[in-house]
């Protein structure tokens, strides 16, 4: 059994590199640089030509755009700020109505906020206390 | 106009008293261009034309030419991709007019006959060969074994990892083992 090669799977590099090369026969005629240099700016005005009528399109279009926004804007305006106007205020009414009920609540006689809240500091008071007094039993 | 022909640039620390100019650069660099062109066209008048757009591009954007790297490698990178464009927009029906029969047509008086004629026929499979392989392939296997790049210049020209050329020749290589000479 013969080990397997890779290279034998691959065309060889010098009968590659041999075909390849250029022929005398293939080779170009001399490039004339000044020719180029012509042609780079024989071509150049026509370029400018076409970016110049992009740019004048797209003035064109922006003020178009522009125009049509400022005669569109008073007529629509109006109307826009009604709607938001009235959006605001059905918002705050919705927001008021259980805002009030607790406002309401708070505001009871029936319901004595300062006693309850005196209440609250005494037991605070009396918890502290007793726990600086274990405090001092213990050390 | 010539004038404006004459771009002058610095030259990488090697070679700072000479300054490279586009004029140098269509010198020394057309017959490389113009056979990595038709190598990857097939197709001498668009070899022409595709030299021809990559000196104008190259003219154009010869102020941001960096001339730190290899001017050889920038002038085949735009003639790569001129030729790879050109290939696409023309299409396969274009492709591969350098056949067996264009090629066996070229003459050369010095060699015999015999051995000559073999050797030609010989050299004209293995470039039609080349000529239809995928792009992908073609490019990387004309720069390496057409200009002699080696595989990390390769990848600087293309902009491919180093490590994907080394593959695509391979793979390249095998195609090309295959469509001539058959498995075995």
């Amino acid at each position: 059994m013969s080990r397997f090669d890779p290279s034998d799977e691959l065309f060889d590099e010098a009968r590659l590199r041999r075909a390849l090369r250029l022929d005398a026969s293939e080779l170009p005629s001399r490039i004339d640089v000044a020719a180029i240099a012509v042609q780079a700016d024989t071509r150049r005005p026509a370029l400018l030509a076409a970016s110049l009528l992009s740019t004048v399109l797209t003035c064109f279009a922006g003020a178009a755009l522009i125009a049509l926004a400022a005669v569109a804007l008073p007529e629509i305006a109006p109307a826009i700020m009604s709607s938001l106007l009235a959006d605001a205020i059905e918002t705050l009414a919705r927001a008021a109505v259980p805002a009030s009920s607790i406002l309401g609540a708070v505001q009871q006689p029936a319901v004595p906020m300062a006693a309850l809240a005196a209440l609250a500091v005494a037991i605070a008071y009396e918890y502290a206390q007793r726990r600086e007094r274990v405090h001092e039993v213990t050390s | 106009m010539a004038a404006s022909v004459a771009l002058r640039l610095d030259l990488p620390a090697l070679r700072l008293a000479t300054p490279v100019t586009f004029a140098d650069g269509v010198r020394e660099h057309q017959d490389e261009v113009f056979g990595v062109a038709l190598r990857i066209t097939g197709d001498r008048e668009a070899a022409q034309d595709v030299t021809s757009s990559t000196f104008l591009k190259a003219y154009r954007a010869f102020d941001r030419y960096d001339p730190r790297r290899p001017l050889r490698h920038w002038l085949l990178r735009i003639a790569t991709n001129e030729a790879i464009s050109y290939v696409r927009k023309r299409g396969r029906d274009l492709r591969r007019r350098v056949g067996v029969e264009e090629a066996s047509e070229i003459v050369d008086a010095t060699a015999t006959p015999d051995a000559e004629s073999v050797a030609r026929e010989d050299r004209a499979r293995i470039r039609a060969a080349v000529a239809e392989l995928p792009e992908l392939y073609r490019v990387v296997i004309v720069l390496r074994y057409f200009n002699d790049l080696s595989v990390e210049e390769v990848a600087h020209v293309t902009g491919r990892p180093a490590s994907t050329i080394g593959v695509q020749l391979l793979r390249g290589r095998a195609l090309l083992r295959r469509a001539l000479e058959g498995p075995g």
